[in-house]
């Protein structure tokens, strides 16, 4: 006997909008992972990455009926939790400290003395990712951690190629700044 | 030391060069670059399994919320006949101050979904470079939609076609600064900021917005 198909993206939105509010954990389940770390990078740490994740699971909730295109739930989802992202980080970077008034727990664990050079350099890293605006350490996030192609941040946010290439190079001179102020 | 990268060397870190491909005297520069680079923490986010009950809790409370039949209510299909409307806000700030228009096409007898409900935006931000609005109805993507300057000076505007119902929405000022419309109602957003709000719905004997 065939095992049934799983249902597509558009035939579990189309369950729940008229009212099987269950099949909603189907599309939490599918994509509760596929852009955690994207979160954790951008909001710097896993437990604030889990908490834009679950916020932006239950406001997706709440708009299903203005996705237009429900079989590209993932996408709309992405972008829900982008900006459940900046908001958060639009807020943090008003409470930010300045520059070397930092936690040393930003750099996470590893400490190990072989990658003593490398932790701190990604320590440093943080540190100066924190200091982008949103919109550029989120094209840097995309482009250099889930490694992304210009063409498919642009896919995925609408925003256009070549705006995406100035953002990321304004990033770039930022971040050479930030880290020779670190230095 | 400068604090810009050169072009070629923003290029390489693009992936569009290789490093081979750049003149030596650039080559210091972009080693410390790749450096940076490749001490970025690309280790996978595993998140704990409690989250999918967590999430369908809240989700079941939100179905059963006063909200969630209104949201219910907008869904429901139903056949409406949208004649000429205007709203116009007030524009009285002296700082900044935007207007919502909501203009729907005049006799079109239609389904909810498919009816064309031109929302107009208008910003008063002087001294901006650039202005557009995000919203629900874009997937709060700045990029979407701009707003272009008109003739009165500090006066920004542009049009969007929304479905009916309620949409959420920002302006953003110069790709940074999220700026509430003070002329429309908000909410909170959830995350310590204020959404402006335009519900558009269907009313008997005409299109209305809320």
């Amino acid at each position: 006997m065939r095992a049934a198909e799983p249902l597509s993206d558009g035939e579990v939105v189309h369950a729940i909008l008229t009212g099987d509010v269950e099949q909603y954990a189907v599309l939490v389940k599918r994509y509760r992972d596929r852009y955690a770390r994207y979160a954790a990078r951008m909001l710097g740490s896993p437990d604030a990455a889990e908490d834009a994740v679950q916020d932006a699971f239950v406001r997706a909730f709440d708009q299903l009926a203005q996705c237009r295109e429900p079989d590209k739930f993932a996408g709309w989802f992405f972008l829900i939790l982008r900006n459940r992202c900046f908001a958060e980080r639009r807020r943090s970077h008003r409470d930010a400290r300045p520059l070397g008034m930092q936690d040393e727990a930003i750099a996470g664990p590893d400490r190990s003395d072989r990658h003593v050079e490398r932790a701190e350099d990604r320590r440093a890293l943080e540190r100066a990712l924190e200091r982008l605006t949103p919109e550029q350490r989120d094209v840097f996030v995309l482009k250099h951690v889930e490694e992304m192609s210009y063409e498919e941040i642009a896919a995925l946010t609408g925003a256009s190629v070549p705006s995406l290439k100035m953002r990321m190079h304004r990033a770039y001179d930022r971040l050479r700044a930030l880290l020779k102020e670190l230095a | 030391m400068k604090t810009e990268y050169h072009p070629l060397v923003k290029r390489l870190l693009d992936g569009e060069l290789m490093f081979a491909d750049l003149p030596s005297e650039l080559r210091a520069e972009a080693e410390q670059a790749l450096r940076w680079v490749a001490a970025l923490d690309r280790t996978p986010v595993a998140l704990s399994a409690r989250l999918d009950e967590r999430v369908m809790a809240q989700v079941r409370r939100h179905a059963k919320s006063p909200a969630g039949r209104v949201w219910r209510w907008l869904l429901g299909s139903r056949e409406i006949d949208i004649r000429f409307h205007v709203r116009p806000w007030a524009l009285g700030f002296a700082a900044a101050a935007a207007v919502a228009l909501v203009v729907v096409r005049p006799g079109l007898r239609t389904a909810p979904r498919s009816v064309p409900t031109y929302v107009r935006f208008i910003f008063y931000a002087p001294g901006a470079r650039t202005v557009s609005v995000a919203g629900t109805f874009n997937q709060w993507n700045p990029a979407a939609a701009p707003l272009v300057p008109t003739t009165s000076p500090g006066v920004w505007t542009t049009t969007v076609a929304l479905p009916l119902g309620q949409h959420q929405y920002a302006f953003v000022v110069d790709g940074m600064r999220w700026v509430p419309d003070p002329a429309a109602p908000t909410v909170d957003d959830g995350f310590g900021q204020r959404n402006s709000v335009v519900a558009v719905a269907a009313q008997d004997g005409g299109g209305r917005a809320l």
